[in-house]
């Protein structure tokens, strides 16, 4: 048939389900994501820590192997403090990943003017920011609560029912804390993603946020000799709620309350930030 | 007239300055260095607001009160002394606070004791004291240093070391001098440079001194600025005597000096990290985590970085305070400082190598802009 007598006729097959269609986006984004070695890599790095947890786990309660060894088996504590520091190391690479994966999300589409084709078709904005962040979400989750919630399994199953049910809440304690910082680190990626759109300067100023906001807090701190410039420091107001989570007795210039207030104001910005810019077009004056 | 092959490389190194000024200036995925090089003057010029009202609320109590005070007289006031004797030395107060307290007895029995508690709160018009009196007696005593030029220049040291050289400066070269080729290389534009009847060292040369122009001007300025933030809420005569008579203008002037070869150590790092590296982030976590780690390296590796030499040259000493972990002292600390000159030949031979290693990797350079 010639080709001007081809008309328009639109697609007639299986449609994706409305509410699993942000999936895709997750889908293809995470394949992506795990075509370079070295991210595949990092993947594989994070989970060193747990295992090294797990025969921690292990070895403290084989008594008769300590005692082989000559460890007193008390040296091993399995406690909330265990599970704090798990949480912190975890945390840290956390961050790392994020700071590599983060901004190649959303930066392409946004320098390449990708946004009206995802828009143009049944899709809103709040879907594509949801199969955006999702990739990280879920990365990010694999890495901090499930392995968190697997080494709480273990030493469940280990230490009997009496230990599991006094110390259940440290299992709740694992993934709210994994949850609000895999919600402040998506969220911040993105949001500078967006705004900076080149994926590179996204990421130095992930690190810069970080680091530099960690300086400029403490530098507030000395000269106005007050203690409220804690609330530009991410990784302290991450501190001090993780604290509190995991009952761990360390004094804090800021109460909890308003550290979770401010992470949560955080939050908000970047999500703000956001979906101002993620839109189907864009005036440029 | 002929000119001579240098006499060409000048002219060339002075076009490309020319046309990388406007960009390193003036682009706009550049503009958070300025926000980056403001932030401390924002914070000394707070700094400087907030001491100037407390020091005009402390006159407004000095000339409430009934007597001209000194700062010794306000040093003569000791724990226990009874509030007529307080008022004999100091007279009557311009401001005080009357509460009373149950407060429960030592025995343990249920009763408990009213305790009448009085504040009485004097000034000498920059300092002032807050008496706390508990049934007519002198139970606590604060003295608020209005104007302190030793604690005052041990905390713009420590803000000039921590934040401004450890972070400002290096994430403001991170920003200019990645940017140099790898922006564009992002903006598909190297190629034009690279068809230009050119030398590509010279081109790295005029890039990097044109970035090398922009760091100095803009981190120079901001110093220049924190500085004039810094003394300007000290009074005439204590601004006389901090600039002339207690090194205040010789420190300004290194501090000057500091930031200037900060900006041509971490601009050459920079600069061949943006040629080997297409992503920052590895290489810019890699140098900040070594500059920060310095003071617990073998003393053959310290000399491997910037902050080593830079530290050296820093006026003055940081004290660490009492209860400072191990740890975070030995960080505070200057163990080794090293003489001026050695200092300096060690930034700029440190640089001398990044740039040769930088020059070498130019002349390698193939261009492909689809990878990024």
């Amino acid at each position: 048939m010639a080709i001007y007598r081809r008309n328009y006729k639109p697609y007639a097959g299986p449609l994706t389900p409305a509410w699993s269609r942000w999936f895709i986006l997750f889908r293809y984004s995470r394949r992506n994501l795990f075509r370079s070695k070295f991210m595949t890599g990092l993947f594989v790095v994070c989970f060193f820590y747990p295992m090294l947890c797990l025969l921690q786990i292990y070895l403290a309660h084989s008594v008769s192997f300590l005692e082989q060894i000559g460890i007193p088996s008390r040296v091993i504590a399995i406690d909330n403090e265990f599970f704090f520091r798990f949480m912190g190391v975890q945390g840290v690479l956390a961050f790392l990943m994020t700071a590599l994966a983060g901004p190649g999300l959303i930066s392409p589409d946004l320098a390449n003017g990708a946004l009206p084709l995802y828009f143009c078709r049944p899709f809103s904005r709040a879907e594509y920011v949801l199969g955006k962040s999702s990739v990280l979400a879920i990365l990010l989750s694999q890495m901090t609560w499930v392995p968190g919630l697997v080494l709480f399994a273990m030493q469940a199953s280990l230490a009997g029912l009496s230990w599991t049910w006094s110390n259940l809440w440290i299992a709740g304690s694992l993934v709210l804390s994994s949850l609000i910082w895999i919600a402040i680190l998506s969220l911040l990626a993105m949001a500078l993603s967006a705004w900076v759109k080149w994926r590179i300067v996204a990421g130095a100023l992930l690190l810069a946020v970080m680091f530099f906001g960690a300086g400029f807090a403490q530098a507030i701190n000395t000269v106005m000799r007050a203690e409220w410039g804690h609330f530009f420091n991410v990784a302290y107001l991450m501190t001090t709620v993780w604290n509190s989570l995991f009952r761990v007795d360390t004094e804090h210039a800021i109460p909890v309350v308003e550290a979770w207030i401010a992470l949560l104001v955080y939050c908000a910005i970047c999500l703000g930030l956001l979906m101002r810019k993620v839109r189907a077009y864009e005036v440029i004056r | 007239m002929k000119k001579t092959v240098k006499g060409i490389w000048w002219a060339q190194i002075k076009a490309v300055i020319r046309l990388e000024m406007k960009k390193t200036f003036f682009a706009k995925r550049g503009l958070w260095i300025y926000l980056v090089a403001a932030l401390p003057v924002l914070l000394f010029i707070a700094y400087a607001i907030a001491t100037s009202s407390q020091q005009n609320r402390s006159a407004s109590v000095a000339r409430q009160g009934v007597k001209r005070l000194a700062y010794q007289d306000l040093l003569a006031v000791k724990p226990g002394m009874t509030s007529e004797e307080v008022m004999a030395i100091l007279g009557k107060p311009p401001i005080t606070f009357h509460w009373t307290e149950d407060r429960p007895t030592q025995d343990g029995t249920n009763g408990s004791i009213r305790v009448n508690h009085e504040d009485f709160h004097y000034s000498d018009g920059q300092n002032d004291l807050f008496v706390g009196l508990a049934n007519g007696k002198v139970e606590s005593l604060n003295i608020r240093q209005g104007i302190n030029l030793g604690q005052d220049s041990i905390m713009f040291a420590a803000v000039f070391q921590f934040f401004f050289l450890r972070l400002a400066v290096f994430f403001g070269c991170l920003g200019i001098f990645m940017n140099l080729f790898r922006g564009e290389i992002l903006d598909r534009s190297l190629h034009f440079y690279f068809l230009a009847p050119m030398r590509r060292e010279v081109l790295m040369a005029g890039k990097f001194l044109a970035g090398l122009l922009a760091t100095c001007t803009i981190f120079g300025l901001s110093e220049v600025l924190q500085t004039i933030a810094f003394v300007w809420h000290f009074p005439p005569g204590v601004r006389d005597y901090y600039l002339y008579h207690n090194h205040g203008l010789e420190y300004a002037a290194i501090y000057l000096g500091v930031t200037l070869l900060a900006c041509v150590g971490y601009g050459a790092f920079f600069l061949v990290a943006g040629m080997m590296f297409r992503n920052p982030i590895l290489p810019a976590a890699a140098i900040l985590i070594w500059e920060g780690i310095n003071p617990f390296l073998p003393s053959v590796l310290r000399q491997f970085s910037v902050i080593y030499y830079l530290k050296s040259f820093c006026p003055v000493d940081i004290p660490a305070s009492p209860g400072t972990p191990a740890v975070f002292a030995l960080l505070i600390s200057n163990s080794n400082p090293v003489p001026a000159a050695t200092a300096i030949l060690g930034i700029l031979i440190v640089a001398l190598i990044a740039l040769y290693v930088s020059s070498v990797q130019v002349r390698r350079m193939e261009i492909n802009y689809t990878t990024e």
